[in-house]
């Protein structure tokens, strides 16, 4: 396996220019969408089969009241432990040799278990192909030396793209700088390979803590469950089944018995 | 901010109809080993009954599916930690197993009865997969409520074990077999699993806790308490404990099927 490729996500450094945003569209040939009313400068409210980057407007008053604009570009977080190929029963969704996950449109048959698997809501059903879309992280361009056009395009540098070992000190030394600023909240979501997900490869450095955001505290691997589950199923079905012999035996010498 | 899956009505009917089809399975494959000739029309109906709904399951979930014609891609993958994919096989080996029963109940032959006997044994284990996986399936996600719930797996085939049995009581006295033996040991085998089913919906509410609103209260809360819980349990366990002989015995059948597909509904249309 090459060396882990990732995106570092730098809100404090966002200005929602959404460049990336509309980057990412052309690029990756995303057809127009109906805007819907948000309530806020956002469009659209969440990812969907036509939108793989999504900067989300945020507004939360400061204590003296004063309006502040969180700002932070979203991604598909490509996770080292990902919900959505776990989940897939066909094949379509791998990991590249660079540690991104990717849906093969080839294969993909649109069973959508991926969909409700993702921690995130990222993988979304796209009802035009019947099949499941996410953000590629422009896997063709990684492959020919080239970076995620969302990253290439942004204007601040808040979208970096590069080795993830070299990536995530980078990021820790953004927040040993910001908090030396006076950013108390600042801190990395997604970067330390041994926290939830085995780390996500589309990281963040969040000015808020991650629920302001949309995010998840401590996102879990869906699948985490399987086994307790499959044990209750299988003490329910012994149940069931003596009862159901008990129910069916033939008694005694009363019966008739096999015939 | 999570995304439902978009799974609607053709899914909330495979998830009825698939448990019907397990449930009739191994309550017939119990049947065929631990009883006798009178309940030789129980054996035949759950074999049968079987076999058919498997068939218009695989249709639902190929219908359900983005591209249909990509079905078979399903196959191409084995994932032993992945409910869907393990699903997928098992659909096929069920069907298998399920059909011959059939044919060996079917074809008569007497002396094939030891054979049809182990193999519908055997195939009770993947009539009691597809009772429950679908519940390990949904829970398994990223959902709220779904993954909160550790018992799904448990109480689809409970409901599964009730639905089947009722099923099976239903066309024996549809049939004309309703004064026979049989008849009497599929009912007391219902009454066993609605008891059962009873008791895991406890457990699995106690457990959920707060987590189990989408269904206990809200829009849906009507048809969760009144639909499954009353019309669908508790009335026909009275009806079969006390009401006997004044009830026509289809009438609690039919509750039972109905509280069934309404706890599927109920369950998936929650996240929908």
């Amino acid at each position: 396996m090459a060396r882990t490729l990732a995106m570092f996500t730098d809100t404090s450094l966002c200005i929602g220019c959404r460049a990336c945003q509309v980057a990412c569209k052309q690029w990756n040939e995303l057809p127009v969408e109906q805007p819907e009313w948000t309530g806020s400068y956002q469009n659209h409210a969440h990812f969907t089969d036509k939108t793989y980057r999504l900067v989300r407007f945020i507004e939360k008053p400061k204590e003296n009241g004063e309006l502040q604009w969180l700002l932070m570009s979203d991604v598909c977080k490509h996770c080292a432990q990902a919900g959505c190929l776990d989940a897939c029963p066909t094949g379509a969704i791998y990991r590249t040799e660079y540690g991104t996950v990717n849906i093969n449109q080839d294969v993909c048959n649109g069973c959508r278990y991926c969909v409700s698997s993702c921690p995130f809501g990222v993988v979304s059903f796209n009802h035009d192909t019947g099949r499941a879309n996410k953000c590629t992280f422009c896997n063709d361009r990684i492959h020919n030396g080239l970076g995620p056009a969302c990253a290439k395009t942004c204007p601040t540098d808040s979208i970096q793209f590069g080795f993830r070992d070299e990536l995530v000190p980078k990021a820790e030394k953004r927040v040993a700088k910001l908090k030396e600023q006076g950013f108390a909240g600042a801190h990395l979501y997604g970067a330390d390979s041994k926290g939830p997900l085995g780390g996500l490869n589309a990281f963040f450095l969040l000015l808020d803590k991650p629920a302001t955001y949309n995010l998840p505290e401590k996102p879990e691997l869906p699948q985490r469950n399987v086994l307790a589950d499959s044990v209750f199923s299988v003490g329910s079905a012994l149940l069931v089944g003596v009862t159901a012999i008990v129910a069916f035996r033939e008694r005694g010498g009363k019966g008739d018995g096999h015939a | 901010m999570l995304k439902p899956p978009d799974w609607h009505m053709l899914i909330v009917w495979y998830f009825f109809l698939g448990g019907i089809a397990g449930g009739a399975y191994f309550t017939a494959a119990i049947a065929d080993n631990f009883g006798g000739q009178r309940d030789r029309e129980v054996v035949r109906i759950g074999y049968i009954l079987s076999t058919l709904l498997i068939g218009l399951c695989g249709i639902l979930l190929i219908l359900d599916l983005g591209v249909p014609t990509r079905f078979l891609n399903m196959l191409g993958v084995f994932k032993f930690w992945d409910p869907m994919s393990i699903g997928a096989w098992m659909l096929g080996i069920f069907g298998l197993f399920a059909f011959v029963s059939s044919a060996l109940s079917l074809a008569g032959r007497e002396s094939m009865a030891g054979f049809r006997r182990v193999w519908s044994l055997i195939g009770t284990i993947t009539g009691f997969f597809l009772a429950s996986y679908t519940g390990v399936l949904l829970s398994n996600s990223a959902q709220p409520f779904w993954s909160d719930a550790r018992l799904m797996g448990a109480l689809f085939l409970a409901s599964g074990a009730s639905t089947g049995m009722a099923a099976i009581s239903l066309l024996l006295n549809l049939s004309g077999e309703s004064a026979g033996e049989g008849f009497k040991k599929v009912k007391r085998a219902d009454r066993f699993a609605m008891i059962f089913e009873l008791l895991v919906l406890a457990l699995f509410l106690a457990f959920l806790g707060s987590a189990a609103a989408p269904i206990t209260t809200g829009h849906m809360a009507p048809l969760f308490w009144v639909g499954l819980v009353i019309a669908g349990l508790i009335v026909p366990l009275v009806m079969d404990v006390a009401g006997a002989g004044m009830v026509p015995a289809v009438v609690p059948a039919l509750l039972v099927l109905v509280g069934g597909f309404i706890m599927r509904y109920v369950i998936v249309m929650a996240n929908a």
